[in-house]
């Protein structure tokens, strides 16, 4: 497979040139297909006409104007903006969100890629390790969450402070403590999407030449040097790609605080999409939906950039 | 929920006998008869039990019967702050719904429910709602938008069977906040759970915390407090606030007697207390009803007893539920929808035939009967009604005569006014801070949440 | 596309960034190890070590806590309570399978989320093969500004479209009704999928244009065309795009939870979490182990389908 990038720029060249310009009749449009086309364009018209172009543009609109859908909307500038910036908890959530985003990487960084290492030398029963690895992905993310939220049950029989205490650690409180909500919260997220990483890392392990490994080792280069010095900076791309790709969505992040925690304990889980959603859908009397699209401009602000660099990143790796 | 038009059918022949015998209680063939075939939706409690929604679909059947024209559909509903909204912007609210005291106002002023005060008043039993009560369903000049259907004042729920267990006794239950932490001190020890327990989220972490402040005299928010206008001031940095989540501190960091969980929302603390994991947990005194039904509580468990109340101008803090009609609702749904609302929770409490027969088809199908309310009418009439169903009664009364015995001499507050939920939702994180950090600032805590609440008044 | 999901999702741009040529079938079938160091003793005994390890981690991540949750489901609440990890200290209790399947109703969530995924899958299809089909083979003169719109969508993060297409789906201009609480709420924003209609283009651009030409010749019309010729041609990458769209339905939850607040509508993980206040712990887990026992078969089925999905960039991850 090619780049998105590479596509783009082919595909126009390599066929037939268009007819020649010239004014058509509504007839000939008809019988040269042009209304065929436009029966085949038009479900893609309408679905991205509707449920994209459409809420694009009315999120700058209503990021402007006060709205709560009972009465009429007004404009009222950069207020909305202006009352997110004021508000204490949109620090507390970014603060939250990079923090978790710092945590999945701690977590979720490393470990799929030593177990991906590890699991390209394997000979013998190679998928059995890729499917027990992949597994929890498999699970939906909500049963997971579910499941994970029993394990995490606080008391000293729960499930994981029942097996830690075999070993005399703990109980600890897992989601019922300020400090100790998010990390389980990455914990969770990090085993329900290590094994998608793991087979990715796989994937692209088997894309190393072996004749890297050949020259190497006629210098006498052992194992270390090898993973070290081919192994990862043949990687380099791909994991640029992961990392930039796990910002991008860890700071989109709203299922885990908001099925864990709601944001608690003490707003120490509360991240920047679950702020939306309150903004929106909190009050029971009608949300500010001005001051949630404001925020969520902001947002994709930060993450429009994070993709700028990313196709940086791809670009100039897919040109290398 | 199991098909409600078959169990409905299943349910006629019953229903006609029932209404056979009550006809004579039927407030007359009036108008809406004539108004062509009405279909309405009506909420029911989401996760209710198999037997509780038969007895829903028995007292459909005998509303259709007397309503021929109307036929009644059911949809899963309840209210949560976090929800609602979404639900009114969108227009998927039923015809028929509930909503608490506390956004009364604010969809009446908004216009947001439908205005059947004209159909309420024709109600014979308009005129006798309780003052207080009424309120909260009032616009400016007093017209009626909503009906009362309900009305509680909070009570302390408590487990007889961990009471014994730790050597307690169930039939006198702690009455001062020194028994309270000593109570649950004693059950924590003895059987492993949560000898008391709070709500903390999703706004009701500020409504518990606001009703221990009402019990230690504080209040959270003054209207027109020193002049004569009606401005509102936030008045969260109190010494009672500050002794109240003292108190929770003590229970949580010294005695170590509130269990391992600090994130319940009213569900979910509804849930472990009936599976017994909870010693005692503040919330609504009428709450036994929905611990049956929804969470399967066994009856000999529960007890229930009034908040202690301690200092001057201490009270317990009431609420209840309005029944609104949603604004979407056609001149013709509208007149349907107060006369289910009538039929449905009004005439039991107002009329003997009907009050019986709710009783009976409701106690027919293992479903709780007599669970003690407050008054929306008056006294005299609630003691009326409640003679009326008497023999109906299935719920475990002597169990909760320490909380019908003292309720209503105790002083009923009202919530407070004004952004009820959002103040609620600034308290949220504040008892969320004390329970899970043992150095917790209280101080500081207060501090900043009276600036928070500060700045939302300022925004009303 | 699934929308508002967390950890390194995006998987989209994995997919469209692959750029690896896949090496080889290597005769000598060697990793960072080779043949010689394999027939040392040492590097022989230190892997099987390292491979023991890895496997008892991967079964103790990957397999335990679904057995855990396959014993929780017929396990007393009691039981699961006080010794979460006995092994059926008072039996086994099979009853808990049939409470949550008929009595919970969980029959009735994933017959919703079945009917999601499938309605989610052909609205995209639809929408990526007829666009696909037009922008590059029909060609017309505005294709490339159509082209460019939906390029631009790529890069608007799902987050911002919350809360407007939430009010769209309130208030859709034109059609004077709420869709919430209809399943088109969920089909027809999925279709609006940039990622697919990628896909879908640079696959048809790579086709071979003189069957394209020949087929005209014979006198195929457009539709011909696209019926007999094109898809006919492109079941590869259909299968990609329907695993995409399936598994994305599937796992989604925000978005079905805000269009489909009545009960009786909502899927699978929009349902869950509620029950969990209302039934008990022991059905609960018996609900939960239901809902994972499908996507878990069907992933031991299609093992390799998946994988290999996975493998070219994550995008199962979805």
């Amino acid at each position: 497979m090619t780049t998105l990038t590479r596509a783009e720029h082919r595909a126009p060249t390599d066929e037939t040139p268009p007819p020649p310009r010239r004014r058509r009749s509504p007839v000939t449009w008809v019988r040269r297909g042009g209304l065929s086309t436009l029966v085949f364009l038009l479900p893609l018209v309408i679905v991205f006409g509707f449920f994209s172009w459409f809420p694009i543009g009315r999120s700058v609109v209503m990021s402007l104007q006060q709205t709560n859908l009972v009465t009429a909307p007004t404009f009222v500038g950069l207020e909305n903006f202006r009352h997110v910036l004021d508000d204490p908890l949109l620090w507390t959530a970014i603060r939250n969100t990079a923090w978790f985003a710092v945590l999945a990487l701690l977590f979720g960084y490393p470990i799929p890629l030593i177990a991906a290492v590890a699991m390209s030398e394997v000979k013998r029963m190679k998928g059995l390790f890729s499917a027990l690895a992949y597994l929890p992905v498999v699970i939906p993310p909500v049963v997971a969450v579910l499941l994970w939220k029993v394990f995490y049950d606080a008391s000293p029989t729960g499930v994981f402070n029942t097996i830690l205490g075999w070993v005399g650690l703990g109980p600890f409180p897992w989601l019922q403590d300020a400090g100790w909500a998010m990390p389980s919260l990455v914990l969770e997220a990090t085993w329900a999407a290590a094994g998608g990483t793991v087979i990715i890392y796989l994937a692209a392990l088997t894309g190393v030449p072996t004749e890297l490994y050949d020259a190497v080792e006629v210098d006498g280069a052992g194992l270390w040097r090898k993973i070290w010095h081919i192994t990862l900076p043949q990687l380099r791309g791909i994991l640029l790609i992961t990392l930039i790709l796990q910002v991008i969505g860890t700071a989109q992040v709203f299922l885990e605080p908001f099925l864990f925690t709601d944001g608690g304990p003490a707003n120490s889980t509360l991240t920047v999409l679950l702020l939306i959603y309150r903004y929106a859908f909190g009050n029971s009397l009608g949300g500010d939906y001005g001051a949630a699209t404001a925020l969520s401009l902001m947002l994709a602000a930060f993450l429009a950039v994070m993709s700028a660099v990313y196709l940086r990143l791809t670009r100039s790796w897919s040109a290398s | 929920m199991t098909s409600t038009r078959t169990a409905a059918l299943a349910a006629i022949p019953l229903a006609l006998a029932l209404t056979l015998t009550a006809c004579s209680s039927g407030d007359g063939d009036d108008a809406a008869a004539s108004d062509g075939p009405v279909e309405l939706t009506v909420s029911i409690d989401e996760g209710l039990e198999a037997d509780a929604l038969a007895a829903i679909d028995d007292r459909i059947a005998q509303f259709e019967d007397e309503n021929p024209d109307i036929t009644v559909t059911t949809q899963e509903y309840t209210w949560t702050g976090t929800t609602f909204a979404a639900q009114l912007a969108g227009g998927t609210l039923p015809d028929v719904f509930v909503v608490p005291f506390t956004d009364g106002r604010g969809l009446i002023e908004r216009g947001q429910i439908a205005d059947v005060s004209g159909l309420v008043d024709e109600l014979p039993w308009a005129d006798g709602l309780n003052q207080n009560v009424a309120e909260a369903g009032q616009d400016a000049d007093g017209d009626q938008w909503a009906v009362p259907i309900a009305a509680y004042g909070q009570g302390l729920h408590y487990n007889r069977t961990l009471f014994t267990q730790a050597g307690l006794d169930p039939d006198s239950p702690p009455t001062t906040w020194d028994e309270v932490r000593e109570d649950a001190r004693a059950i924590a020890d003895a059987t492993g759970q949560a000898g008391y327990a709070q709500m903390t989220q999703s706004n009701t972490g500020g409504w518990i915390l606001t009703t221990l402040v009402y019990a230690l005299g504080g209040r959270v928010e003054d209207v027109g407090g020193d002049g004569a206008d009606d401005t509102v001031t936030a008045t969260v940095d109190t010494d009672q606030m500050k002794d109240a989540l003292t108190y929770l501190h003590d229970l949580r960091w010294e005695d170590d007697s509130m269990g391992a969980n600090f994130l319940y929302d009213w569900s979910s603390i509804n849930q472990d207390f009936a599976a017994g994991k909870i010693g005692m947990y503040v919330s609504g005194g009428g709450n036994y009803g929905n611990l049956f039904t929804q969470n399967a509580m066994n009856p000999d468990d529960y007890g229930v007893t009034v908040i202690p109340l301690e200092g001057d101008d201490a009270g317990v803090l009431g609420g209840g539920t309005l029944a609104a009609v949603s604004a979407t609702a056609s001149a013709a749904e509208q007149a349907a929808a107060v006369r289910w609302i009538d039929f449905y929770y009004m005439q039991k409490l107002t009329d003997q035939d009907a009050a019986v027969l709710d009783a009976k088809t409701t106690a027919e199908s293992g479903q709780p009967v007599g669970a003690p309310q407050l008054p929306i009418f008056d006294q005299a009439t609630y003691d009326e009604q409640q003679g009326w169903i008497s023999e109906y009664v299935n719920v475990p009364l002597d169990q909760m005569t320490p909380y019908t015995d003292a309720i209503f001499d105790q002083p009923l507050l009202a919530e407070p006014g004004v952004a009820t939920q959002e103040v609620y939702a600034a308290l949220d994180p504040v008892v969320q801070t004390v329970l899970t950090q043992e150095n917790a600032d209280i101080d500081q805590l207060v501090a900043d949440a009276q600036t928070s609440v500060e700045s939302i008044l300022a925004r009303q | 596309m699934s929308r508002w999901s967390t950890g390194p999702t995006s998987a989209e741009a994995g997919v469209l960034t692959r750029t690896r040529r896949p090496r080889p079938a290597d005769p000598d079938d060697r990793g960072i190890l080779s043949q010689a160091d394999w027939r040392r003793p040492a590097v022989r005994r230190g892997m099987t070590v390292v491979q023991f390890v890895l496997l008892i981690a991967l079964l103790v991540i990957g397999l335990a806590p679904l057995l855990w949750l396959a014993k929780a489901a017929i396990t007393p609440t009691q039981d699961t309570l006080r010794e979460p990890l006995a092994f059926f200290p008072h039996g086994a209790d099979w009853a808990n399978l049939a409470t949550a399947w008929t009595r919970v109703e969980i029959s009735r969530y994933f017959g919703n989320t079945v009917v999601i995924a499938a309605g989610s899958w052909f609205m995209q299809l639809l929408v990526a093969t007829t666009g696909g089909y037009a922008l590059s083979v029909l060609r017309p003169r505005y294709g490339a500004v159509i082209n460019a719109l939906v390029m631009a969508t790529l890069f608007v993060p799902a987050v911002v479209l919350l809360v407007p297409l939430y009010l769209t789906i309130l208030d859709p201009p034109l059609l004077g009704r709420s869709l919430l609480n209809s399943f088109w709420a969920v089909w027809l924003p999925a279709g609006a999928s940039a990622f697919n209609l990628v896909l879908v283009k640079r696959f048809f651009d790579n086709l071979p244009r003189e069957v394209f030409e020949a087929a005209r010749v014979d006198g195929a019309g457009p539709f011909r065309l696209f019926w007999s010729i094109v898809l006919p041609m492109s079941r590869p990458i259909l299968g990609v795009v329907s695993v995409f769209a399936v598994i994305a339905a599937w796992k989604d939850f925000l978005w079905p939870m805000l269009v489909l607040p009545d009960p009786t509508r909502q899927p699978l993980s929009v349902r869950l979490p509620a029950l969990a206040d209302y039934i008990e712990l022991d059905v609960f887990l018996a609900a939960l182990a239901i809902s994972t026992l499908i996507p878990v078969l069907i992933f031991l089925v299609f093992q390799r389908m998946f994988l290999r999905g996975a493998g070219m960039g994550g995008a199962v991850k979805g």
